[in-house]
């Protein structure tokens, strides 16, 4: 007997590593990295439960929806949100290869991961109120900052892999094993811009809470604000798998439940070290965040991928 | 109660936001809140987050004695919390006007204004005041509704 393949890509993207994975995968990681970043500040920190029970109480809350701001555009904007990232989900290779992987996936997957970013501005600026507004000013000034060193970073291993296709740059690491190495400073640009597209301190500028209250959410409440939590929680989980796929060889060319083991404990680093930048620094200032990334960030990953061409041109 | 219902207390149980107000109070209190927050007492473990804007929080934390400038202004954030929400009066001024209570410009006491679900008295209240006062708040919360 076989499984209607339609029936199975639903299952992709539903259940397994569709939505319902990211859902409890994000949540997870969300409380992974609340409770690892209380212990590393001697403090006992939350129960394993809190992340689900912070969105069921939001979802059960009391939605406003305030007289001056956009309604239509307020209201479907956390959707997009979520309906983004999962998409971006499909083209990683999770636990065997990706759904549907093509020659430029990867330049898919980082537009698709702009999306969030782009409705979290529209979000600040159709409420209207001014620290909504504020916060959405500086949602975009952060993305000029990271977005252009985070697809440097991820371009250098494209090249020395010859190939534009995530799940074919996984398999040339995954033959290849000592060129990761070489990739490191790539690997540190990325994790640094996935802090900022993740707007987590220290560039957590946008809704820097002491300054202008809750930024670009401000305005939002109960349900809508339990989407908009989910995305960033399902982002966490989509930029630590492309990173994972794009510098550590995603599943090593394993597949079935090994595969999702690899999976797993290379995410869960890689949100460990995001954790980590995030105890060890406070937020900076959003001058100080664009200098960082243009000046430190971009050359550092030019020069990668200068590096990464004269080594593909050794290879031949 | 329906199962619904219950898992909708549970979450609303485990997952209090605060909102912080000061309404005049002399910051003695504002201090012990903020205290309160620390790693050394560490409101995380319940689920409580400081949230800075009226439309995340569940519980709005509010000490001093409501001085008359400031009646509008709660007035105002408490009708942006989202339902269900709770008050709590920190303090005693914040309960009944405390040291400053009879003076011209306050109106003694938040319940005065909005309406409050747990007083906490003290001058200033300890932290672990705090934490009680909000550990009965959701002990009152999940009996009330059983
Ligand atoms: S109760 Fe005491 S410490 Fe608190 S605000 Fe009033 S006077 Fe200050």
């Amino acid at each position: 007997m076989t499984i209607d393949p339609i029936l199975l890509a639903l299952i992709y993207i539903l259940i397994f590593p569709g939505f319902i994975f990211l859902t409890v995968y994000g949540l997870f990681l969300q409380w992974f990295d609340r409770k690892i970043s209380a212990v590393m500040q001697n403090r006992v920190g939350p129960p394993w439960y809190q992340a689900l029970a912070d969105i069921i109480k939001l979802l059960s809350k009391e939605v406003i929806i305030p007289d001056a701001c956009d309604t239509v555009m307020f209201k479907i904007l956390p959707y997009f949100a979520i309906a983004a990232v999962v998409t971006a989900a499909l083209l990683l290779p999770i636990w065997t290869d990706a759904l549907c992987s093509f020659q430029g996936d990867l330049v898919v997957v980082i537009y698709l991961l702009t999306i969030p970013t782009v409705t979290f501005f529209l979000a600040g600026w159709s409420s209207t109120s001014p620290y909504a507004t504020i916060g959405s000013m500086r949602v975009l000034t952060q993305l000029f900052a990271y977005e252009v060193p985070m697809m440097l970073s991820l371009i250098g291993p494209a090249i020395l892999a010859g190939t534009w296709n995530i799940s074919e740059i996984a398999g040339f690491f995954t033959a290849h094993k000592p060129y990761m190495l070489a990739q490191i400073p790539a690997f540190f640009v990325a994790l640094m811009a996935l802090q900022g597209k993740l707007e987590r301190v220290p560039f957590d500028i946008p809704h820097a809470k002491n300054e202008i209250v809750g930024g670009q959410f401000t305005e939002y409440s109960g349900r809508l604000l339990a989407f908009f939590y989910l995305a960033v929680d399902m982002e966490m989980v989509v930029g630590a798998g492309l990173i994972n796929a794009i510098f550590l060889g995603a599943t090593l060319g394993t597949a079935g439940i090994l595969g999702a083991v690899i999976f797993l404990a290379k995410t869960l680093a890689i949100v460990f070290l995001l954790t980590l930048t995030k105890v060890l620094m406070g937020r900076v200032r959003i001058d100080q965040m664009v200098r960082f990334c243009w000046q430190i960030l971009a050359p550092l990953s030019m020069a990668q991928i200068l590096f990464d061409i004269f080594l593909k041109f050794r290879l031949g | 109660m329906k199962i619904k219902d219950k898992i909708i207390l549970w979450s609303r149980l485990k997952s209090p936001w605060l909102l912080h107000f000061n309404g005049g109070a002399c910051n003695g209190c504002d201090i012990e809140i903020v205290d309160a927050l620390t790693p050394k007492y560490d409101l995380e473990r319940f689920g409580a987050v400081l949230k800075s804007t009226p439309r995340h929080a569940d519980i709005l934390v509010a000490s001093g004695p409501m001085t008359r400038q400031q009646v509008k202004r709660i007035k105002r954030i408490y009708e942006q919390m989202p339902e269900p929400k709770f008050v709590m009066a920190v303090g005693a001024c914040a309960c009944s006007g405390g040291v400053f209570d009879g003076c011209y410009s306050v109106v003694s006491g938040i319940d005065k204004v909005i309406p409050v679900s747990i007083y906490i008295p003290g001058c200033p209240v300890r932290p672990e005041a705090i934490l009680d006062g909000a550990v009965k708040l959701l002990g009152a919360l999940e009996a009330s509704s059983k």
